[in-house]
Protein backbone atom coordinates (compact mmCIF):
# COMPACT_ATOMS: atom_id res chain seq x y z
CA UNK A 1 0.00 0.00 0.00
CA UNK A 2 2.29 2.14 0.94
CA UNK A 3 4.50 1.42 -1.97
CA UNK A 4 1.57 1.98 -3.85
CA UNK A 5 1.25 5.29 -2.66
CA UNK A 6 5.08 6.51 -3.09
CA UNK A 7 4.68 5.38 -7.18
CA UNK A 8 1.28 7.55 -7.61
CA UNK A 9 3.56 10.49 -5.65
CA UNK A 10 6.66 9.75 -8.26
CA UNK A 11 4.15 9.95 -11.33
CA UNK A 12 2.89 13.04 -9.89
CA UNK A 13 5.93 15.12 -9.64
CA UNK A 14 7.03 13.62 -13.04
CA UNK A 15 3.74 15.06 -14.57
CA UNK A 16 3.90 18.30 -12.59
CA UNK A 17 7.93 18.28 -13.93
CA UNK A 18 6.66 17.45 -17.22
CA UNK A 19 3.98 20.29 -17.30
CA UNK A 20 6.61 23.04 -16.13
CA UNK A 21 8.68 21.99 -19.04
CA UNK A 22 5.93 21.95 -21.74
CA UNK A 23 5.21 25.19 -20.68
CA UNK A 24 8.18 26.82 -20.82
CA UNK A 25 9.15 25.51 -24.22
CA UNK A 26 5.90 24.93 -26.16
CA UNK A 27 3.39 27.39 -24.52
CA UNK A 28 6.12 30.09 -24.98
CA UNK A 29 5.69 33.29 -26.32
CA UNK A 30 9.82 34.00 -26.70
CA UNK A 31 9.60 30.36 -29.11
CA UNK A 32 6.81 31.34 -31.11
CA UNK A 33 8.65 34.45 -31.99
CA UNK A 34 11.79 32.50 -32.43
CA UNK A 35 9.81 30.11 -34.94
CA UNK A 36 8.29 32.85 -36.98
CA UNK A 37 11.42 34.94 -37.35
CA UNK A 38 13.27 31.59 -39.09
CA UNK A 39 9.86 31.13 -41.13
CA UNK A 40 9.93 34.57 -42.24
CA UNK A 41 13.74 34.14 -42.91
CA UNK A 42 12.98 30.69 -44.90
CA UNK A 43 10.27 32.65 -46.85
CA UNK A 44 12.81 35.36 -47.67
CA UNK A 45 15.40 32.76 -48.61
CA UNK A 46 12.75 30.93 -50.81
CA UNK A 47 11.62 33.75 -52.88
CA UNK A 48 15.28 35.44 -53.56
CA UNK A 49 16.93 31.96 -54.71
CA UNK A 50 14.13 30.98 -56.95
CA UNK A 51 12.79 34.55 -58.29
CA UNK A 52 13.89 33.10 -61.81
CA UNK A 53 11.47 29.75 -61.26
CA UNK A 54 8.57 32.10 -59.96
CA UNK A 55 8.52 34.05 -63.07
CA UNK A 56 8.49 31.21 -65.24
CA UNK A 57 5.38 29.60 -62.70
CA UNK A 58 3.29 33.19 -63.11
CA UNK A 59 3.93 32.76 -67.14
CA UNK A 60 2.24 29.45 -66.81
CA UNK A 61 4.80 27.09 -67.06
CA UNK A 62 4.54 24.43 -64.69
CA UNK A 63 0.53 24.20 -64.91
CA UNK A 64 0.66 20.59 -66.20
CA UNK A 65 3.37 19.73 -64.29
CA UNK A 66 6.85 20.57 -62.88
CA UNK A 67 9.18 19.49 -65.75
CA UNK A 68 11.55 21.87 -67.11
CA UNK A 69 11.88 22.20 -71.17
CA UNK A 70 15.81 22.83 -70.55
CA UNK A 71 15.79 19.36 -69.07
CA UNK A 72 13.22 17.99 -71.13
CA UNK A 73 13.08 19.02 -74.35
CA UNK A 74 10.56 17.96 -77.02
CA UNK A 75 8.64 16.26 -73.68
CA UNK A 76 4.94 17.76 -74.31
CA UNK A 77 1.52 17.56 -73.01
CA UNK A 78 -1.05 17.17 -75.69
CA UNK A 79 -5.13 17.84 -75.26
CA UNK A 80 -8.24 15.19 -76.11
CA UNK A 81 -8.66 16.66 -79.61
CA UNK A 82 -4.58 15.87 -80.37
CA UNK A 83 -4.84 12.71 -79.30
CA UNK A 84 -7.70 11.82 -81.14
CA UNK A 85 -6.28 12.81 -84.09
CA UNK A 86 -2.80 11.37 -83.23
CA UNK A 87 -4.45 8.07 -82.66
CA UNK A 88 -7.02 7.93 -85.77
CA UNK A 89 -3.76 9.32 -88.17
CA UNK A 90 -1.94 6.47 -86.57
CA UNK A 91 0.71 8.51 -86.10
CA UNK A 92 1.83 7.89 -82.93
CA UNK A 93 2.00 4.35 -80.22
CA UNK A 94 -0.31 4.91 -77.61
CA UNK A 95 1.28 3.63 -73.59
CA UNK A 96 -1.03 2.89 -71.05
CA UNK A 97 0.89 3.39 -67.38
CA UNK A 98 -1.58 2.05 -65.24
CA UNK A 99 -1.38 -1.28 -63.65
CA UNK A 100 -2.11 -4.44 -65.54
CA UNK A 101 -5.43 -4.97 -63.97
CA UNK A 102 -6.55 -1.54 -64.96
CA UNK A 103 -5.12 -1.75 -68.21
CA UNK A 104 -7.61 -5.09 -68.94
CA UNK A 105 -10.75 -3.33 -67.80
CA UNK A 106 -10.23 -1.09 -71.10
CA UNK A 107 -7.94 0.83 -72.59
CA UNK A 108 -7.45 3.04 -75.88
CA UNK A 109 -7.70 0.55 -78.67
CA UNK A 110 -4.48 -0.50 -80.01
CA UNK A 111 -2.46 1.13 -76.58
CA UNK A 112 0.63 -0.89 -75.63
CA UNK A 113 0.43 -1.85 -71.79
CA UNK A 114 3.87 -0.66 -69.80
CA UNK A 115 2.80 -0.24 -66.37
CA UNK A 116 5.53 2.29 -63.97
CA UNK A 117 5.35 0.15 -61.41
CA UNK A 118 6.47 -2.73 -63.16
CA UNK A 119 9.48 -0.48 -64.90
CA UNK A 120 10.29 1.01 -61.35
CA UNK A 121 10.77 -2.65 -60.27
CA UNK A 122 13.41 -3.21 -62.90
CA UNK A 123 11.71 -5.14 -65.63
CA UNK A 124 13.32 -3.71 -68.40
CA UNK A 125 11.95 -6.33 -70.52
CA UNK A 126 8.29 -4.64 -71.61
CA UNK A 127 10.49 -1.66 -72.72
CA UNK A 128 12.09 -3.68 -76.17
CA UNK A 129 9.07 -4.14 -78.05
CA UNK A 130 9.51 0.26 -78.51
CA UNK A 131 11.38 1.69 -81.23
CA UNK A 132 13.31 5.04 -80.10
CA UNK A 133 12.12 7.15 -83.24
CA UNK A 134 8.68 6.26 -82.69
CA UNK A 135 5.89 8.93 -81.48
CA UNK A 136 4.57 7.77 -77.93
CA UNK A 137 1.71 8.98 -76.18
CA UNK A 138 1.81 7.94 -72.55
CA UNK A 139 -1.42 8.22 -70.42
CA UNK A 140 -2.67 7.15 -67.23
CA UNK A 141 -6.00 7.22 -65.47
CA UNK A 142 -6.83 11.09 -65.32
CA UNK A 143 -5.87 14.51 -65.19
CA UNK A 144 -4.36 14.16 -61.71
CA UNK A 145 -2.27 11.16 -61.86
CA UNK A 146 1.49 10.90 -62.75
CA UNK A 147 1.94 7.89 -63.80
CA UNK A 148 2.31 9.15 -67.37
CA UNK A 149 4.48 11.68 -66.29
CA UNK A 150 7.08 9.56 -64.57
CA UNK A 151 6.94 7.10 -67.30
CA UNK A 152 7.72 9.53 -69.72
CA UNK A 153 10.52 10.71 -67.76
CA UNK A 154 12.41 7.39 -67.47
CA UNK A 155 11.49 6.62 -71.33
CA UNK A 156 13.14 10.18 -71.83
CA UNK A 157 16.02 9.21 -70.05
CA UNK A 158 16.57 5.49 -72.00
CA UNK A 159 16.87 7.67 -75.53
CA UNK A 160 13.06 7.94 -76.00
CA UNK A 161 12.86 11.54 -76.82
CA UNK A 162 10.07 11.87 -79.22
CA UNK A 163 7.47 11.91 -76.09
CA UNK A 164 3.94 13.18 -75.53
CA UNK A 165 1.73 12.91 -72.13
CA UNK A 166 -2.14 13.10 -72.97
CA UNK A 167 -3.38 14.61 -69.47
CA UNK A 168 -6.45 13.94 -69.67
CA UNK A 169 -5.86 10.35 -69.73
CA UNK A 170 -8.25 7.33 -70.09
CA UNK A 171 -11.17 8.77 -67.77
CA UNK A 172 -11.30 11.24 -70.41
CA UNK A 173 -11.26 9.49 -73.38
CA UNK A 174 -14.13 7.64 -72.18
CA UNK A 175 -16.47 10.49 -70.91
CA UNK A 176 -16.07 11.36 -74.49
CA UNK A 177 -17.66 8.21 -76.09
CA UNK A 178 -14.25 7.56 -77.94
CA UNK A 179 -13.56 3.27 -78.28
CA UNK A 180 -12.47 1.00 -76.09
CA UNK A 181 -10.61 -2.02 -76.27
CA UNK A 182 -10.93 -4.94 -73.34
CA UNK B 1 17.91 7.58 -18.20
CA UNK B 2 17.15 11.32 -16.78
CA UNK B 3 21.00 11.22 -16.72
CA UNK B 4 21.51 10.52 -19.97
CA UNK B 5 18.89 12.71 -21.31
CA UNK B 6 20.33 15.87 -19.00
CA UNK B 7 24.49 14.43 -20.44
CA UNK B 8 25.23 17.95 -22.93
CA UNK B 9 27.69 15.31 -25.07
CA UNK B 10 24.80 12.72 -25.13
CA UNK B 11 22.71 16.27 -26.44
CA UNK B 12 25.31 17.76 -28.51
CA UNK B 13 25.48 14.24 -30.51
CA UNK B 14 21.48 14.34 -31.02
CA UNK B 15 21.92 17.91 -32.41
CA UNK B 16 24.58 16.89 -35.03
CA UNK B 17 22.13 13.71 -35.84
CA UNK B 18 18.90 15.58 -36.36
CA UNK B 19 20.34 18.37 -37.71
CA UNK B 20 22.83 17.06 -40.00
CA UNK B 21 19.87 15.27 -41.53
CA UNK B 22 17.72 18.01 -42.31
CA UNK B 23 20.63 20.17 -43.93
CA UNK B 24 21.32 17.13 -45.93
CA UNK B 25 17.48 16.79 -46.38
CA UNK B 26 17.12 20.53 -47.37
CA UNK B 27 20.34 20.62 -49.62
CA UNK B 28 18.73 18.01 -51.87
CA UNK B 29 16.26 19.61 -52.67
CA UNK B 30 17.41 23.31 -52.95
CA UNK B 31 19.49 22.16 -55.41
CA UNK B 32 16.52 20.70 -57.97
CA UNK B 33 12.92 22.40 -56.51
CA UNK B 34 11.26 21.75 -59.38
CA UNK B 35 11.58 17.52 -58.95
CA UNK B 36 11.20 18.36 -55.27
CA UNK B 37 7.52 19.87 -56.52
CA UNK B 38 7.15 17.23 -58.61
CA UNK B 39 7.26 14.33 -55.48
CA UNK B 40 5.04 17.01 -53.71
CA UNK B 41 2.49 16.67 -56.23
CA UNK B 42 2.82 13.10 -56.31
CA UNK B 43 1.47 12.62 -53.18
CA UNK B 44 -2.02 14.15 -54.54
CA UNK B 45 -2.77 16.28 -51.55
CA UNK B 46 -2.34 19.78 -53.43
CA UNK B 47 -2.77 21.20 -56.31
CA UNK B 48 -0.09 22.85 -58.20
CA UNK B 49 0.05 26.50 -56.94
CA UNK B 50 0.98 24.63 -53.42
CA UNK B 51 3.30 21.95 -54.34
CA UNK B 52 5.00 24.77 -55.85
CA UNK B 53 4.94 26.83 -53.14
CA UNK B 54 6.18 24.05 -50.33
CA UNK B 55 9.13 23.35 -52.77
CA UNK B 56 10.33 26.51 -52.63
CA UNK B 57 9.82 27.78 -48.74
CA UNK B 58 10.26 24.20 -47.18
CA UNK B 59 13.40 23.33 -47.75
CA UNK B 60 14.50 26.38 -46.55
CA UNK B 61 12.72 26.16 -42.99
CA UNK B 62 14.69 22.20 -42.95
CA UNK B 63 18.08 24.02 -43.28
CA UNK B 64 17.78 27.04 -41.28
CA UNK B 65 15.94 24.69 -38.57
CA UNK B 66 18.96 22.35 -38.80
CA UNK B 67 21.52 24.52 -39.24
CA UNK B 68 20.31 26.74 -36.10
CA UNK B 69 19.58 23.66 -34.14
CA UNK B 70 23.49 22.65 -34.26
CA UNK B 71 25.39 25.77 -33.74
CA UNK B 72 23.06 27.16 -31.32
CA UNK B 73 20.59 29.90 -32.69
CA UNK B 74 17.19 29.80 -31.04
CA UNK B 75 17.73 25.53 -30.06
CA UNK B 76 15.00 25.32 -28.30
CA UNK B 77 12.58 26.72 -31.55
CA UNK B 78 14.31 25.19 -33.69
CA UNK B 79 14.04 21.80 -32.29
CA UNK B 80 10.00 22.38 -31.47
CA UNK B 81 10.22 23.43 -35.24
CA UNK B 82 11.72 19.81 -36.72
CA UNK B 83 9.48 17.93 -34.22
CA UNK B 84 6.38 19.78 -36.02
CA UNK B 85 7.59 18.63 -39.54
CA UNK B 86 8.70 15.35 -38.09
CA UNK B 87 5.20 14.54 -37.10
CA UNK B 88 4.08 15.98 -39.97
CA UNK B 89 5.80 13.69 -42.50
CA UNK B 90 4.94 10.70 -40.30
CA UNK B 91 1.10 11.40 -40.41
CA UNK B 92 1.19 12.25 -44.49
CA UNK B 93 3.13 8.82 -45.09
CA UNK B 94 0.82 7.10 -43.02
CA UNK B 95 -2.16 8.66 -44.72
CA UNK B 96 -0.50 7.72 -48.50
CA UNK B 97 0.14 4.12 -47.54
CA UNK B 98 -3.68 3.75 -46.36
CA UNK B 99 -4.46 5.10 -49.54
CA UNK B 100 -3.21 2.70 -51.41
CA UNK B 101 -0.32 5.39 -53.42
CA UNK B 102 3.18 3.96 -53.99
CA UNK B 103 5.08 7.29 -54.51
CA UNK B 104 8.52 7.80 -53.55
CA UNK B 105 9.05 10.03 -50.16
CA UNK B 106 11.04 13.40 -51.40
CA UNK B 107 12.60 13.32 -48.62
CA UNK B 108 16.20 13.49 -49.99
CA UNK B 109 15.77 14.82 -53.49
CA UNK B 110 16.81 12.44 -56.30
CA UNK B 111 18.02 9.15 -53.47
CA UNK B 112 14.69 9.48 -52.31
CA UNK B 113 13.26 6.31 -51.27
CA UNK B 114 9.74 4.62 -51.26
CA UNK B 115 7.14 5.15 -48.70
CA UNK B 116 6.35 2.55 -46.48
CA UNK B 117 6.22 1.57 -42.98
CA UNK B 118 9.84 1.58 -42.26
CA UNK B 119 10.18 5.66 -43.16
CA UNK B 120 7.07 5.98 -40.35
CA UNK B 121 9.72 4.20 -38.42
CA UNK B 122 12.94 5.90 -39.39
CA UNK B 123 11.02 9.12 -38.58
CA UNK B 124 9.59 8.40 -35.67
CA UNK B 125 13.44 7.61 -34.40
CA UNK B 126 14.27 11.41 -35.39
CA UNK B 127 11.11 12.58 -33.77
CA UNK B 128 11.99 10.79 -30.30
CA UNK B 129 15.39 12.62 -30.74
CA UNK B 130 14.24 15.48 -31.68
CA UNK B 131 11.65 15.17 -29.14
CA UNK B 132 14.54 14.71 -26.41
CA UNK B 133 15.97 18.38 -27.30
CA UNK B 134 12.73 20.25 -27.00
CA UNK B 135 12.07 19.00 -23.32
CA UNK B 136 15.50 18.50 -21.87
CA UNK B 137 16.28 21.43 -19.75
CA UNK B 138 20.59 20.12 -20.66
CA UNK B 139 19.66 21.49 -23.87
CA UNK B 140 20.79 24.93 -23.52
CA UNK B 141 23.67 25.50 -25.52
CA UNK B 142 23.25 28.85 -27.53
CA UNK B 143 25.70 30.36 -29.77
CA UNK B 144 24.49 34.08 -28.41
CA UNK B 145 23.55 34.40 -24.88
CA UNK B 146 19.94 32.99 -24.14
CA UNK B 147 17.96 35.21 -22.17
CA UNK B 148 15.88 33.52 -19.31
CA UNK B 149 12.75 31.41 -19.79
CA UNK B 150 9.44 33.15 -18.75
Amino acid sequence: MKSCVRDWKNIKNYLVEFQTVVKKTIFNRRTWIEISIIICLSIFLGIVTNLGLIKRYLAGEFKSAFISQESFPGLVFISLPEAEELWSNRQAIFIDSRSASEYSRGHIPGAISIPLEEVQRGNEEILKILEPPEALVIYCEAGDCQTSLNLAKILYQRGYKNLKIYSGGWAEWIASGNPVEK
Amino acid sequence: MKKLIGNKYFLLLLRLIIGGIFIWAAVTKIADPLSFAQDVRNYRLTGQLVSFLTALFLPWIELLGGLFLIIGIFPRASALLLSGLLTFFIMLVAITIIRGINVECGCFGTISRRTDFWLILEDAVWLVMSLILLFSPGNDFCLFKCGPRS
